[in-house]
């Protein structure tokens, strides 16, 4: 007992000298210590979850043909990596590709230079991707990422047998929507499962309201800055649908705490709770998980978001996520970007990789993939998606995203306390211009 | 006395001693409560080095609605979960210092809620108090059946009664100990003066406790400032800003808004708080507990 | 005090808490061990149409001993720097005059009156400069200065009651500072040190805040955050969420077992006085 604590006490004494040295060591310069990236050779942070292995073996293919350049990659939880790799990226300890959803946190790190041009570096990974979501990863014309992974649209998920057995049409219009609403409502069946704890799945109702009365103009003008931009009348009338929609009972009365995260959401419709979900391609995945039976039986139907009469947006317009994104880290060295890059060409979207996200159900984000994915168990989903993306002349990015974090974070709580009724349409667009101007 | 502070003088211990007490507690404690006041007068999202902004986050803060109302809210909270703990923890303190066979089985089932973390506590009620598929399904009783996390109106007094869940088992530990040192002769005397239980916990057990109800009160409303991990669990601060009380309000600011300026003023309000409620319980309770505990009275 | 009647409300009250405090907790149980496709259509109180231990094997399988090895390191490695330099500036506090021993009781003692958590922004900052984000170490040092002003407060408390003659005969025989601090300060402290031992291995075994700001790769999770990380992982796995709490709860229930009593003090340490 007596030796350890002496050895703890000469531990505790010799612990703080050096730490206060480095303290003053170091002003601010480049750490390759803190678990993150190391600037003289390759790593790469990913998501964990069901893409995790591919992305694991597309590094380890590039491993065997560059055996003297491996990546060291780590994996992170969703909300777990967005919060944590702005500080590797803050501290100078990024990993030397940067996994990102592109939009605000991209331009950030375009302004901190903490990013590099690939512009005509990355020619190759390009031609092979879908050019609408090839542009989401420029900013002011430069090519900073390029996409690495799957499209996900929101799309609108329906429970066929209680459409059927409550004789309601799936809505393309508004109007139709509204009356499903009212018979679901009516019939003590939640019309639109909506995980409120989460927020974010709310946006996805303001966003394509939007698009579908304004247009994708009205939230470039909130993108580029311009004052009064949320003024635009196109937010205020999607908030007035929003408010029509909650007053109506469509997300019944407790979706305040359904999360997610945890998958509440899909498990209502799938257990007949709940009508209908608008959601992002991803949960499709969840559905065949959690309910094989419901998806074989053709319950799980889907939709674009229905038009709205007098919009002056395309509906074939889509929300969603684009894809995610690779960025090359310039705190690497000259020399593992270049690496990086390589990788990027030979490696990113190649045909294994769409291979393996196309056996797993996801739509990658690159061209002529109408054949393969029709001959697919999901065939029907799949093309279904795949179209929709492709057809659409405009794919908006999550507003949560494209926004730098501030107004983004204050998206999500006036959002959240309309649906909640909390505040009114008005509030909530003189609460949003308020952070145009600073 | 003379004699004792004669021999301390002579045998005192070197100074050295307090070397890695007073450096962990500078470089980790004192060091960053300086920093914090320093920060709220930068700029920085937490990316780069920070700017110099003069009082722009002081100003923002004081203009901002949602912190005003995490103040109003975290005053709130600090007084409804006294009001509910309080009475409780002492009640039931009382009733496991009794020496009854089924009261003592009872304490150690009290005990149980202590053994989880606040962060599974959090994550154990959020899925038992899921509106779908929690506790509202299990019995069918349509009270039950409340969006219980997730209404603005009902979310602040769930998590009151998760906190009380979580904390009142320590305080009525507490009690309970407080409660057994009380010499039996007073209640026999107390007794045999025809006194009724009601009479004999006023008139004995209550003034007896004195120094247990300050420290636990103490205890209670300080730490009321820190709720954190709970509440970031179970709400997040919401719905909407119905929970966001200040530490959430200043980790939101600071890693979500990543405004890591405004996040400093309002830690800055937080810590001004705690330091005012604690000297003023010191206060009110008339003697200075703290010091008078250190000078061993 | 024994009454003439049983105080019947105070049964009925005190069953009634009872059932307060078991529900949750016999929900988090049974729901650990139903199977995942039951977790959704079947009654959440209900006992489970067939036991199993999977959710558990799942949690195992996800990486919980990684979680379960760091927080011990990180509580184990606290706590020794806490109690070692506290004793030793308790040990001065309580034997010496100086100015700065009465300075430094005075800055402990604001220590404790400070939520010092809202400290978390510079300490963060501090942390990254130091090259120490995502490191066990970010975790231990601010831990241990965290600790440190409730740890003195305990233990200068208990050394006053040593009588005065035990260090003056020592100090007639010569005893340098370190021989006094370990023959006789460290056996007198013993219980104390293991009261005020226990409390800080529960604060920093439970501690959220600081691992989830000051840490970010699983490599270096330790199990309250892994708890959260688990819940957004799993999805709707919630048996499996359970059974991590469960497991997370297992080390203080063994010590609950095994020494109720010490458990007990060590979580009201120096509070019930």
């Amino acid at each position: 007992m007596k030796p350890v604590t002496r050895r703890a006490t000469l531990a505790a004494l010799g612990l703080s000298a050096p730490a206060l040295g480095t303290l003053s060591a170091c002003g601010g310069g480049t750490q390759p210590t803190g678990g993150g990236g190391s600037p003289s050779s390759l790593s790469v942070w990913a998501l964990t979850g069901a893409k995790q292995d591919t992305y694991q073996a597309s590094f380890d293919a590039w491993e065997e043909a560059n055996p003297e350049d491996p990546f060291a990659v780590e994996f992170f939880a969703n909300d777990s990596y967005k919060e944590k790799i702005r500080t590797a990226i803050g501290s100078g300890s990024a990993p030397t590709l940067i996994f990102s959803w592109a939009g605000g946190t991209l331009a950030d790190y375009v302004d901190n230079d903490s990013v590099v041009d690939l512009s005509g570096r990355v020619d190759d990974t390009l031609s092979r991707s879908i050019e609408s979501i090839n542009s989401v990863g420029q900013v002011d014309g430069a090519q900073y990422a390029v996409p690495n992974n799957d499209t996900q649209p929101v799309i609108l998920y329906y429970h066929t047998g209680l459409f059927e057995e409550h004789g309601v049409t799936p809505p393309t219009t508004w109007d139709e929507l509204m009356t499903a609403v009212e018979t679901f409502s009516a019939a003590g069946i939640t019309p639109l499962s909506l995980a409120g704890q989460s927020v974010w799945p709310e946006l996805m109702y303001i966003q394509y309201l939007t698009d579908r009365i304004g247009g994708e103009g009205a939230f470039q003008k909130v993108l580029d800055g311009e004052a009064d931009a949320w003024s635009d009348p196109a937010f205020t009338t999607a908030l007035e649908r929003i408010v029509e929609l909650v007053d109506a009972g469509a997300f019944g009365d407790a979706f305040g705490s359904v999360s997610a995260d945890a998958g509440a959401d899909v498990a209502l419709v799938h257990t007949g709770q709940a009508a209908m979900i608008l959601q992002g391609s991803w949960v499709y995945g969840t559905f065949k998980q959690d309910a094989p039976d419901f998806v074989a039986e053709g319950s799980l139907g889907f939709l674009n978001f229905p038009a709205v009469d007098g919009g002056t947006g395309d509906p074939a317009n889509v929300v969603g996520n684009p894809a995610n994104f690779w960025s090359v880290s310039a705190d690497a060295e000259e020399e593992v970007q270049e690496l990086a890059i390589r990788y990027l060409n030979e490696f990113n979207l190649n045909e294994e990789m769409v291979g393996d996200f196309l056996a797993m159900g996801a739509i990658p984000a690159v061209t002529g993939l109408e054949d393969q994915l029709a001959a697919l168990d999901d065939g029907e989903f799949l093309s279904f998606a795949y179209d929709m993306v492709l057809a659409a002349p405009h794919f908006q990015l999550s507003w949560d995203q494209a926004l730098p974090a501030a107004p983004a974070q204050e998206l999500l709580t006036n959002l959240s306390q309309i649906f909640l009724g909390e505040t009114t349409p008005a509030d909530f667009v003189a609460a949003m211009n308020a952070t145009l101007a600073s | 006395m003379t004699t004792a502070r004669h021999s301390r003088l002579r045998t005192a211990p070197s100074n050295w001693l307090l070397a890695p007490a007073l450096s962990f507690f500078g470089v980790f404690a004192l060091l960053p409560l300086g920093g914090v006041v320093v920060l709220t007068f930068f700029a920085w999202d937490g990316l780069g080095t920070p700017r110099f902004a003069g009082i722009d986050a002081w100003i923002s803060v004081f203009q901002n609605p949602v912190t005003l109302h995490a103040m109003w809210l975290t005053l709130a909270m600090t007084a409804l979960s006294f009001a509910v703990q309080f009475p409780l923890s002492l009640l039931l303190g009382t009733f496991m210092a009794g020496h009854q066979r089924y009261r003592e089985a009872y304490s150690v089932l009290y005990f149980l809620p202590l053994l989880f973390s606040a962060a599974a506590t959090g994550i154990a009620f959020k899925a038992l108090l899921d509106p779908n598929f929690g506790i509202s399904r299990a019995v069918g009783v349509d009270w039950l059946r409340l969006d219980w996390l997730g209404s603005p109106n009902l979310a602040f007094y769930t998590l009151i009664m998760v906190i009380s869940w979580s904390f009142v088992p320590f305080h009525s530990l507490l009690y309970q100990a407080g409660v057994r040192q009380i010499p039996r002769s007073m209640y026999e005397a107390a007794m045999l003066d025809g006194a009724g239980r009601v009479r004999q916990f006023f008139t004995v057990t209550l003034p007896q406790l004195k120094y247990t109800i300050v420290t636990s009160s103490t205890l209670m409303l300080v730490g009321s400032l820190t709720y954190f991990d709970l509440i970031f669990i179970l709400t997040g601060g919401g719905p909407g800003n119905a929970t966001r009380v200040l530490p959430l309000d200043m980790y939101l600011t600071g890693f979500r808004s990543y405004q890591m300026g405004p996040a400093s003023v309002i830690a800055v309000l937080l810590i001004a708080v705690g330091l005012l409620l604690s000297l003023g319980l010191n206060k009110i309770s008339g003697s200075d507990t703290m010091d008078s505990q250190m000078e061993g009275a | 005090m024994r009454h003439r009647n049983p105080n019947l409300l105070g049964g009925v009250l005190g069953t009634l808490w009872l059932l307060v405090i078991l529900v949750p907790i016999y929900y988090i149980v049974i729901t650990s061990v139903r199977p995942r496709e039951d977790y959704f259509s079947s009654n959440p109180l209900s006992l489970p149409s067939e036991l199993t231990l999977e959710p558990f094997r799942y949690v195992l399988e996800n990486d919980f001993l990684r979680y379960f090895a760091n927080s011990t390191v990180v509580t184990v490695v606290t706590v020794i720097a806490v109690v070692t330099s506290s004793l030793l500036a308790s040990y001065v506090i309580v034997r010496s005059r100086t100015r700065l021993a009465r300075f430094s009781q005075k800055l402990f003692l604001l220590g404790i009156a400070i939520p010092l958590q809202a400290t978390i922004i510079p300490i963060y900052y501090l942390i990254v400069q130091m090259g120490l984000y995502d490191t066990l170490w970010a975790l231990i040092l601010p831990s241990v200065a965290f600790a440190i002003p409730i740890t003195v407060l305990i233990l200068t408390n208990f050394l006053r009651d040593v009588p005065g003659e035990l260090y003056e005969s020592m100090t007639v025989d010569g005893a340098s500072d370190w021989q006094m601090f370990r023959s006789l300060v460290l056996p007198l402290a013993k219980p104390a040190v293991v009261t005020v031992g226990i409390y800080d291995a529960l604060q920093v075994w439970n501690g959220f805040l600081f691992p989830l700001v000051l840490t970010q790769s699983s490599e270096k999770r330790v199990l309250p955050l892994s708890l959260w990380a688990y819940q957004g992982e799993f999805t709707t796995n919630i048996p499996a969420v359970l059974a991590a709490v469960m497991l997370s709860a297992l080390p203080i229930l063994a010590l609950y077992i095994l020494g109720r009593r010490q458990l007990i003090s060590g979580l009201t340490a120096g509070f019930s006085k």
